[in-house]
């Protein structure tokens, strides 16, 4: 079985995001980054596949050479080989997809799991296109029965279950109120959500291997994808700073504010 | 007890400052660290944070409340011990510089100390027990005939199998020599154990199959003292011929030391053969050699016990100085009487100011003879049989350096975690803070491994004339020529003048010493040893934070005004400036004290310390 994962590069949440003065984006200058938290999922989970099923897990980032970093941290967790569409600038969600789907039709995966969206822009629509471009079954939010100290999470059982006849997959998914079951053809698109696992650690062996992994690098046009945005973003700005707080005399006086003034109730 | 929250922090922008101060690009790459690189270097570090963060960090405060509990004969660990155990393994973090040959991954000492570094500094009580199991498992490897390293090594370094040391019996502290455990030879080749062993960290635990004990025993008729003792390998459940555990081997756990810090680490009394049924395997072939294979761990052990200083003092540094940041009281100190200004954070008060500092300026510099030492290491098996002179060089300074990293690494750790508290005032002092726990669990750096005095008596009574005093001769020249080389530097060319006097304040303590050992005024040796390791120490953190300024200034200048890796090469040049002008000239101030020949505490009659009887 082969599965195609995505690992996006993202700020790492721990390191302090400023915004520039003019709008146009965050200072990038001391970041850290990261490989997006539910893409992590999504390799843990074809990792735990493909080790249930046997097969290889590709893995496909999209960006500056800056994202050999997640490239590599996936490759040091245990994936087979890794694909660098090499692009400098901003994309929108949809020519993301379309630069998927191309490098889904160059390596033919089985299943494309990725996460349900990425940490940074929060979008949550790139799997629904892919599946959409092409035709194939689409899970999105994939999570599990099981809790995350459960012992099938602590022997890395799949969450994702391949049915009998292994043509098709069996989806927790995650939804307002509870789980849901489905039950898709193959191939198909996943999305994963956080509880589906948690991620291992890239290992001391498996960081020395991914050194001689292979990256294959592609380009968009090699793709022969038109990137050019059709959305953009023209103003970025950090959220208001709350207000200092203020003391109210007595409870009668904090009903009378909550009412009037916050119109809590 | 329920398992808490991470409050481990590390600076990894220091950590990897450091490997760079030291060369590590120039060793990496080349003969038997060719698989590594920069890059490997920063993604294993990477991932070690976040695994010390996520992992060993929330244990670390339940594992003291919890502490160990000694239940029918056995150790129980406190609650997520054994989960972090698989997690450690799984994650192979502990054989990062073990020999290929042993399933490891050959990394460079430099790299390996920081890693150290992490998982000690988020948990040091955890952290002892795979590091024993692991310096023992090496012991082993180096000094085991072909068969003990093929049936043990291996399953002791995946953590299938724990690790002791045990040296210590109730009359043998720091006298090891005068251990009375006992070894008589059987028929078959092996040996009959029997005697206590106390003060044994991980001598039980629950977190392995079994527990492979390095038991220093005397064999019948064998000289007094260390020369007549003998290392053997004692399990704890006897190993079948086919590695399977076997039966237990009449090892048993008399108790469990009630401490002071390190709670989750569990220190044993082991009683050995009390029913004549203990055997175990001599290490090697040849009686006698007890201590000289036991120094193999032992120096290990000892920079590992400095490591675990600067890891609690690192934390211990950064959570104060967040602390800092966080708490309001009084005023600007320009307005402290008027009550109308602001109430400020108290990093805005010098003397705050003046204690953060000093805990920066000494942890870097720690780290900084830590990274040296282990360079020094790297640099050996790098030219062993190429090159004998250089080897010899790098051995000697890795021989010169042990007791100062374990000395003042520990020290300084415990008096820095005490300073901590100071920065937070009464919160400090309360469990809800972390820096109580770590000034408890530091005491125990500056006991175990060799006391302070014992590493400073290793220093001045071998270390300073080994190879008629070369390698001593040597690190005092790589001193001046730093000072040569840089003296005219515009902004820190002063503080690395001090480093001349210095200098040569230390070595007049040493030609001192010399003369005093040959002499009447013999007590004047061990009276002023602990000081000339203190002197010796903080003219090498001098050096070597100056080093360390000169470097980040000139990487300082190569950034455009505004660049967010700025105030990092500033802090890298306070600490040196600190340290030169606080710290320095203490080295001639100590001279002056030693040079005054003050016998006093051992002129004073017994009877004169006190008047209470007994
Ligand atoms: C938590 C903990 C864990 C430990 N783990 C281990 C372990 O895993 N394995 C093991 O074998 N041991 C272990 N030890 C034992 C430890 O190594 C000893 O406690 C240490 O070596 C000191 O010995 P002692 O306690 O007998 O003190 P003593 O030797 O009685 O020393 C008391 C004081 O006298 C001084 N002193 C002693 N002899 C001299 C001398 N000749 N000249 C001048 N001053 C002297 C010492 O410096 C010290 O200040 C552990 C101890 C503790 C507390």
């Amino acid at each position: 079985m082969k599965i195609l994962v995505t690992a996006k590069r993202v700020e790492d949440p721990e390191s302090k995001i400023k915004v520039k003065p003019d709008g146009s984006g965050i200072v990038p200058e001391g970041l850290k980054y990261k490989i997006n938290p539910f893409d992590e999922i999504a390799v843990e989970e074809a990792l735990r596949l493909s080790a249930a099923h046997t097969g290889d897990v590709v893995v496909v980032s999209i960006g500056t050479k800056d994202v050999h970093e997640q490239l590599r941290h996936a490759l040091a967790m245990g994936a087979t080989k890794a694909v660098w569409v090499n692009h400098t600038g901003a994309l929108d969600q949809l020519a993301i997809a379309r630069l998927l789907q191309k490098v889904v039709e160059k390596e033919k995966p089985d299943l494309v799991i990725l996460g349900k969206q990425s940490i940074d822009d929060d979008q949550n629509q790139v799997g629904q296109y892919l599946a959409e471009f092409l035709g194939w079954s689409q899970a999105t939010f994939a999570s599990k029965v099981e809790a995350l100290d459960s012992d099938a999470e602590k022997n890395k059982q799949p969450g994702l279950k391949l049915t009998a006849d292994k043509k098709g997959l069996t989806v927790v998914r995650e939804v307002d109120g509870g789980l849901s079951t489905l039950e898709c053809s193959l191939p198909a698109v996943v999305t994963t959500d956080l509880r589906l696992n948690q991620p291992r650690y890239a290992s001391l062996p498996g960081i020395m291997k991914a050194k001689s992994k292979p990256i294959e690098e592609l380009t968009p046009a090699a793709l022969a994808v038109d990137v050019a945005p059709k959305l953009t973003v023209t103003k970025l700005s950090s959220p208001p700073a709350r207000k200092a707080g203020i003391k109210v005399a007595d409870v009668p006086a904090l009903v009378e504010k909550l009412k009037n003034e916050a119109k809590a109730f | 007890m329920s398992v808490g929250i991470n409050r481990y922090q590390a600076d990894l922008k220091d950590l990897s400052f450091v490997l760079e101060q030291f060369g590590f690009s120039g060793i990496a790459g080349q003969g038997p660290f060719a698989g590594w690189g920069p890059d490997e270097a920063q993604a294993v570090l990477k991932e070690t944070y976040r695994f010390a963060r996520e992992v060993l960090g929330p244990l670390n405060a339940s594992g003291d409340r919890e502490g160990c509990k000694l239940v029918d004969g056995q150790v129980v660990t406190p609650k997520g011990f054994k989960d972090a155990w698989t997690k450690l393994y799984e994650a192979g973090f502990k054989s990062v510089s073990v020999s290929p040959d042993h399933g490891g991954q050959g990394a460079p000492q430099m790299l390996y100390v920081l890693v150290e570094e992490l998982l000690s500094g988020a948990n040091p009580a955890f952290n002892m027990y795979p590091g024993l199991s692991w310096g023992a498992a090496e012991l082993i490897a180096e000094c085991g005939t072909e068969a003990q390293r093929k049936r043990y090594t291996e399953k002791m370094l995946n953590g299938t199998w724990g690790g002791t040391m045990c040296l210590t019996e109730p009359h043998a502290g720091s006298d090891v020599g005068s251990a009375k455990s006992k070894a008589i030879k059987q028929a078959d080749g092996t040996y009959a154990i029997s005697g206590t062993k106390i003060f044994i960290s991980g001598g039980d635990h629950d977190l392995a199959k079994n527990i492979i004990h390095l038991v220093l025993a005397r064999v019948e008729n064998a000289p007094a003292g260390t020369k007549g003792l003998s290392l053997f390998i004692v399990p704890k459940l006897k190993v079948n011929a086919d590695g399977s555990e076997g039966a237990p081997n009449d090892v048993s756990v008399a108790s469990i030391e009630h401490k002071m810090g390190i709670n989750g680490s569990a220190t044993c009394v082991l009683n050995f053969g009390e029913n004549g049924n203990c055997r175990g395997e001599l290490v090697g072939t040849v009686e006698n050699l007890g201590m000289s294979h036991m120094f193999k761990m032992m120096n290990g052990a000892r920079i590992a016990v400095g490591l675990q200083g600067l890891a609690t003092a690192s934390t211990a540094y950064l959570n104060a100085l967040s602390y800092a940041k966080d708490r309001k009281q009084g005023a600007n100190f320009k307005f402290f009487k008027d009550p109308s200004k602001p109430r400020v954070a108290i990093l805005e008060h010098p003397d705050v100011r003046r204690m953060l500092l000093e805990m920066k300026a000494v942890v870097e510099g720690t780290r900084a003879l830590v990274v040296k030492l282990a360079a020094h290491r790297d640099q050996v098996l790098l030219y062993q049989g190429k090159d004998d002179e250089k080897a010899a060089y790098h051995q000697g300074q890795v021989d010169l350096l042990t007791p100062l990293v374990k000395a003042y690494g520990s020290e300084e750790s415990f008096r820095l975690c005490a300073q901590a508290i100071q920065v937070y005032g009464g919160a400090g002092f309360l469990k809800d803070w972390p820096v109580e726990q770590y000034t408890r669990d530091a005491k125990i750096y500056s006991i175990y491994e060799g006391t302070t005095h014992i590493q400073s008596m290793d220093l001045v009574g071998r270390k300073l004339g080994q190879n008629g005093g070369a390698n001593f001769q040597a690190f005092m020249s790589d001193v001046s020529a730093f000072v040569e080389k840089h003296r005219a530097h515009p902004t820190l060319g002063k503080a690395i003048e001090s480093l001349g006097t210095a200098s040569e304040a230390l070595m007049q303590v040493a030609m001192a010493m010399l003369g005093w050992s040959q002499s009447d005024k013999v007590a004047l040796v061990p009276l002023n040893a602990n000081r000339t390791l203190m002197m010796f120490s903080q003219l090498a953190v001098g050096w070597l934070l100056l080093d360390a300024a000169v470097k980040a200034g000139e990487k300082a200048a190569a950034l455009p005004k505004g660049h967010a890796d700025l105030p990092f090469y500033e802090g890298k040049q306070a600490s040196a400036l600190w340290y030169a002008r606080n710290v320095v000239p203490q080295v001639e101030s100590a001279s002056k004290l030693a040079l005054a020949e003050d016998e006093s505490p051992v002129q004073i009659s017994d009877a004169a310390f006190a008047s209470v009887d007994a």
